[in-house]
């Protein structure tokens, strides 16, 4: 019964005030979770392209959902230089429009800003904790010696993904 | 110019969209269908192939998830919640609930919800539309009688449930697997991208022996 009395709350709240910040949050939330899954589950790419993908994808909603909450919640304080009798209904109005100007201007301008840094410093950080790894596997083993005595040298293999891709734009599209 | 201005902000049309989930929803990825394009095609830092490309690849996305959640998640989830609400025993426990059966579908809650929201001359007018004609009596009592109508805020609050929870579904989970199917084809197929040919594995040969 508890749980009855919660939807049914959920519900009230919900009919007297539904605020558009609830659903655009609520679906970035869930698109921050399941993209990112959904293409570490892709068998056809390559590992490094899935994970720079994700971790794309996971921080563009992580900008989009304060975003929304921001200039969903700060444009409606405008409505206070209303006449008193509109302010309701602009609030409402003005709550809209900011999720509108959220969603075409300001996260795709957001995330052109910050997720270039944000990918290079993360990436960043997993070469130079890969590179200790390497350093200390090659203490550990003695190099191979041909018949001729010389030792056989074998570089690690060449990464053909180019984790310093050009970010230009906004982020494009879910695939 | 202010007045004009302040007229769009205090338009309860405008309030009613905003309020309603689905349409609220449908106006928002129109806008980015037009207005991202419209972005990456003013970006003068980058080529002009590649603004084409991804202008269209981002006018695409846009355009299947509105098209997903209008023929699929609109009707499904908002009739969905209702007919649920309507059926469930647990539901008509509550006393608030009891005005369900005043209600046909969840597209007459939306409409008579929206009417609350108008002044008393606009309901008047509004009622003698086809639409409001089908209204139960009670409702249509509600709405000329008294200045400040009943708004059944649970039953709306189901149907705003239902919508949310169809949009989630449908945006975050459906649209970009619908999309990961079909935008590559349309991309090739306007020729904006070429097919991925298979990669020859070539690791022995990167091993160099001094």
């Amino acid at each position: 019964m508890a749980k009855a009395q919660l939807l049914k709350q959920l519900c009230i709240s919900l009919g007297k005030n539904n605020k558009p910040t609830y659903a655009v949050m609520t679906i970035a939330a869930v698109k921050g979770i399941c993209r990112p899954a959904f293409t570490m589950m892709d068998k056809t790419e390559e590992p490094e392209t899935k994970k720079y993908t994700a971790l794309r994808e996971g921080l563009t909603e992580v900008i989009a959902i304060p975003t929304y909450y921001a200039l969903g919640e700060a444009a409606p304080k405008l409505a206070a230089k209303m006449p008193k009798e509109l302010q309701t209904m602009a609030k409402k109005n003005l709550m809209f429009l900011g999720v509108c100007i959220a969603a075409v201007f300001a996260i795709p301008a957001l995330c052109s800003i910050a997720i270039k840094p944000l990918m290079d410093k993360i990436q960043n950080n997993n070469k130079k904790s890969k590179s200790i790894d390497v350093n200390i596997l090659s203490l550990m083993s003695a190099p191979q010696i041909t018949s001729t005595g010389n030792p056989i040298i074998k570089p690690s293999r060449l990464s053909t993904f180019s984790s310093a891709k050009i970010i230009t734009g906004m982020k494009v599209g879910g695939v | 110019m202010i007045s004009a201005i302040q007229n769009v902000i205090t338009s309860p049309a405008i309030a009613s969209i905003a309020q309603n989930t689905n349409q609220a929803l449908i106006v928002e990825t129109t806008l980015k269908a037009i207005g991202r394009p419209g972005f990456i095609l003013m970006d003068g830092d980058i080529s002009k192939d590649t603004k084409k490309y991804a202008a269209t690849k981002e006018l695409l996305y846009q355009a299947i998830c509105l098209l997903v959640y209008m023929t699929l998640v609109v009707p499904v989830f908002k009739r969905g919640a209702f007919k649920m609400a309507k059926n469930s025993k647990m539901f008509n426990k509550f006393d608030d609930a009891k005005a369900l059966e005043k209600f046909k579908s969840a597209d007459e809650v939306l409409n008579y919800h929206k009417l609350t929201e108008r002044s008393p001359a606009e309901k008047q007018k509004a009622i003698k539309k086809d639409k409001y004609k089908s209204l139960h009596d009670d409702l249509l009592k509600n709405l000329t009688d008294t200045d400040k109508s009943e708004k059944y805020p649970l039953i709306k609050g189901v149907v705003e449930l239902g919508n949310i929870v169809g949009s989630v579904l449908g945006l975050a989970i459906l649209a970009p697997q619908v999309s990961h199917a079909i935008i590559h084809p349309a991309l090739r197929f306007l020729r904006l991208e070429k097919k991925k040919e298979p990669e020859i594995m070539t690791e022995n040969k990167l091993d160099i022996q001094i």
